[in-house]
């Protein structure tokens, strides 16, 4: 169970930061159109974020799975390659998601 | 383009276009916000607690890095920098849309709120002369489909006593569609090594805390490596 006055915390948290964050332009516009570490970090960290997220979501579904990481990287190169062809979002998650669910449940 | 009256039947139709614009937008928002609303259910938290993140937070892949950071336990301080990190696009969406969004208060920063990936793309194909009573209905409608979503996931989730294991890898699916989607667009694919690296060593030094070190390891990285394309900026 989840601790609910932590929770909305972070909800809070959540809120009033990514608030910010799209505030913050039209407050310092000059600013952040000219500053090229604002730019910069703009460039770099979207791929970095992403592939972490990543990461640690694929790490902690293998820790909880005896059967090893093999059904976790199957999964997800199934996504990864489905949505280089074919750009479909919910295409990508849905089968990777089925294809994870099978291997799990009837996969031993 | 238009002359006068084709002018006139766009205004006629303008209530159907900003629907149609907001269809698309719905077809991804109504199954991921399900997927959202179901997995925060999952790890332990109660359905209207679901609805209120859609309500009050509305952005998409930091409410979904948000469910294992929740069941983690972790600070509030860490939460609040990796929503920092994850939303930090959001700031170039309103460079894009300074002169474009409407004066009046209310609207403004309603639009401001609600600038999420898909509302901006869907605000910057717009064309210009759009009515601010246009620009908010596209937005509500937005975060409608977005909240109705987490509203029939968290409801799902919450009847169904873990049915199958493994539905949480959508979490995962997710991330790498997004990562796949960053990577097509991104320049080098330097951050994506800058991360494998820093949460393999973050792995090493404490597997309990390895997501905050590597984002940190990230961060730190990501402001000391200037590509020499970046020096001839400086103004």
């Amino acid at each position: 169970m989840i601790d609910i006055p932590y929770a909305i915390g972070a909800i809070v948290v959540m809120a009033v930061v990514t608030f910010g964050l799209r505030a913050l332009p039209f407050l310092a516009a000059r600013f952040l159109r000219n500053n090229p570490l604002v730019q910069h970090l703009g460039r770099f960290l979207p791929l970095a974020i992403m592939t972490l997220l990543l990461l640690h979501t694929l790490v902690s579904s293998a820790r909880q799975n005896l059967s090893g990481p093999w059904q976790e990287l199957l999964a997800v190169l199934t996504v990864l390659a489905l949505q280089w062809w074919k750009k479909h979002p919910l295409l990508s998650i849905l089968t990777g998601t089925a294809l994870y669910v099978l291997l799990r449940n009837w996969g031993r | 383009m238009p002359t006068t009256p084709d002018l006139q039947a766009a205004r006629a139709s303008s209530r159907i276009s900003v629907l149609s614009l907001s269809v698309p937008v719905a077809m991804g928002y109504v199954p991921l916000g399900m997927v959202f609303g179901f997995l925060f259910v999952l790890s332990g938290a109660p359905w209207w607690l679901a609805i209120c993140t859609s309500v009050f937070v509305f952005a998409g892949a930091a409410q979904f890095m948000m469910v294992p950071m929740l069941a983690a336990g972790l600070p509030l301080a860490s939460i609040a920098l990796a929503t920092l990190v994850v939303n930090l696009r959001h700031i170039f969406y309103g460079l894009s849309l300074l002169d474009k969004l409407p004066v009046k208060p209310g609207p403004r920063w309603y639009l401001i709120f609600a600038l999420t990936d898909e509302t901006y793309s869907v605000l910057t194909t717009l064309p210009p002369g759009t009515s601010t009573r246009q620009m908010v209905t596209v937005a509500l409608l937005n975060q409608g489909w977005w909240v109705l979503g987490t509203l029939l996931g968290a409801l799902i989730g919450s009847q169904a006593q873990m049915p199958l294991v493994g539905l949480d890898f959508a979490l995962a699916a997710l991330f790498a569609v997004l990562a796949v989607e960053q990577w097509r667009q991104a320049h080098s694919v330097a951050p994506l090594w800058v991360a494998v690296l820093s949460y393999a060593l973050a792995w090493v030094l404490m597997p309990q805390q390895a997501l905050l070190i590597a984002i940190g390891l990230s961060v730190a990285t990501g402001l000391l490596w200037r590509q020499p394309a970046a020096a001839e900026v400086t103004p």
